[in-house]
């Protein structure tokens, strides 16, 4: 029974870890190319749960669509925000990019609730699922999980193959140098940003295939934490070793959950943040670096 | 070809450059010599724009581009071989080479310019699937000038070049920018080892505190006891 239970949390564990992996590689990659920490980092997914919602609500269109629809909207939203915002930002010092970041989430999701209004919403997209024996595994799920592994896949094959996949790795290992092959610098700012924001506004609509209840404007501060112990654990400034570590931050949430249970008096939802916490600061104690390397 | 004037620039709040002035004249080689801290990186960055130029003019065959972003000069057939070298360390020798024919003017000549680097570097063939950052200096040095080679420039722009090199090297790099002005470049060149650069100079200026003190034909200044003795400590 135990045995059970643990076997399906890690098979959820991996699944939703590829999910978060996705939700962190942008944060990471805009350190990595920017140097910017972003704070509004949650905004942006919630952004994305709110497009899979009204696309499947007013639309019907499935959410697995409504990924196209994000990544336009992430590049979008990303270009504005750094062409108003975040190249004016780039010599400034760090506190200044914080407050920045933190303020256009603030905006973001104050904007959506003027919209939106401040409710609790969710759909059901009910497509079956697959019986093991210890388990149902929804479509859902494992289609959330399949495209969070083609997205990065499809990024790290730009990102080694093609020019200016390249033109962004020089930019990233030494900026002179890349001027002065003739690379323009804003321009390589600009693209990952918005290529950035577009990961993590897609990551949003995975985030609402793995739970379609609970989308609400402030739900991103949630993931905001997550996504900040994940690219530590990755090895901040890395977004390989971020999708790595969103495997591992999965195993270990969903594993806890299971083995807290056993504790008896332990109410353990609400132990498996501290037990993800003690976690990276264990990490970074050990290993400032990262588990998976990095800076 | 390049006619720099009145260049002031600095960082932050601090001035370096209080007006340089200075020319170099297509298919030669101008060295900038002076002491450390005198702004000879600083002019170099300046004209480059890597840090922007405050006041004065640069001009690049009568054109003004002293507010002309690095990646357009580039386009317009100005490199830098920066101080440090500046290499993309993850990045094997061959990717090293590829960013530097970036741009599509470069990528048609591509052929041509791995030729030339090869020709002159028949090291950095051998170890073309080798990760730059492990290349011993001088191999590094080959590189960021190969690098620069591959965006398929009129003019160079290198800061000391030479620097951190055994002796044996030093005098290859120099034997190297030679070559490079028999095959038809403009080079500025920024350094501190006064005796190699003079030698293969057609001129010369000399920095100091953030000003030009002389400028002339690389003869002048080897006849002028007095210019070697006051700025250049020989």
């Amino acid at each position: 029974m135990i045995a059970e239970q643990l076997a399906a949390n890690i098979i959820y564990g991996l699944l939703l870890g590829g999910v978060y992996g996705l939700a962190t590689m942008g944060l990471s990659l805009i350190f990595g190319v920017l140097r910017v920490v972003n704070v509004g980092h949650g905004a942006f997914i919630m952004v994305g749960a709110f497009t899979a919602f009204w696309m499947f609500t007013l639309y019907s269109i499935p959410p697995l669509a409504s990924i196209v629809v994000a990544v336009i909207v992430g590049l979008a939203m990303g270009f504005v925000v750094f062409m108003t915002i975040i190249r004016r930002l780039l010599d400034a010092p760090e506190l200044s990019t914080l407050l920045a970041t933190f303020g256009i989430g603030v905006f973001i999701e104050e904007l959506s609730k003027f919209f939106w209004g401040p409710d609790y919403v969710g759909y059901s997209w009910d497509i079956g699922g697959i019986s093991l024996p210890f388990t149902e595994l929804p479509f859902t799920k494992l289609y959330a999980f399949g495209s969070s592994i083609v997205i990065a896949a499809l990024l790290y094959v730009w990102f080694s193959r093609t020019k200016l996949g390249k033109a962004i790795r020089a930019v990233v290992e030494d900026k002179e140098g890349a001027m002065v092959c003739g690379i323009n610098v804003n321009m390589v700012y600009a693209l990952s940003f918005a290529i950035g924001i577009a990961l993590t506004v897609t990551s949003g609509v995975l985030v609402t295939l793995f739970t379609p209840v609970g989308i609400n404007v402030y739900m991103g501060g949630d993931y905001t934490l997550k996504a900040f112990v994940i690219a530590v654990l990755g090895g901040l400034g890395s977004p390989w070793g971020a999708f790595y570590a969103g495997f591992i931050f999965g195993l270990l949430e969903n594993g806890s959950y299971t083995l807290l249970g056993l504790i008896p008096g332990v109410e353990p939802f609400g132990l498996t943040r501290f037990v993800s916490f003690t976690a990276l600061l264990l990490i970074l104690l050990l290993k400032p670096t990262g588990l998976l390397g990095g800076e | 070809m390049l006619k720099v004037s009145k260049l002031e620039s600095g960082y932050g709040e601090m001035q370096v450059l209080w007006g340089v002035d200075l020319e170099v004249k297509e298919k030669s080689i101008t060295t900038v010599l002076g002491p450390n801290g005198a702004g000879k990186s600083t002019t170099l960055k300046a004209i480059f724009g890597i840090i922007s130029p405050w006041n004065g003019m640069v001009e690049y065959f009568g054109e003004d581009v002293t507010k002309t972003p690095p990646h357009k000069k580039v386009e317009m057939g100005i490199t830098m071989v920066p101080e440090g070298r500046h290499l993309f360390p993850n990045m094997t020798v061959e990717d090293n080479l590829l960013m530097g024919a970036y741009l599509s003017r470069a990528e048609e000549k591509f052929e041509d310019s791995l030729e030339l680097v090869y020709t002159l570097f028949p090291r950095l063939k051998e170890r073309e699937e080798q990760k730059a950052g492990t290349l011993s200096g001088g191999e590094q040095q080959m590189l960021a000038i190969g690098r620069a080679l591959m965006t398929s420039p009129n003019l160079i722009l290198m800061d000391e070049p030479s620097q951190g090199l055994a002796p044996k090297l030093v005098k290859e790099v120099f034997e190297t920018i030679y070559k490079l002005k028999e095959e038809g470049l403009t080079i500025l060149l920024v350094e501190q080892n006064v005796f190699s650069s003079l030698d293969i100079s057609d001129y010369a200026y000399v920095l100091h505190e953030g000003k030009i003190a002389f400028g002339g034909s690389v003869d002048e200044i080897k006849e002028s006891e007095d210019i070697k003795k006051a700025y250049l400590g020989v």
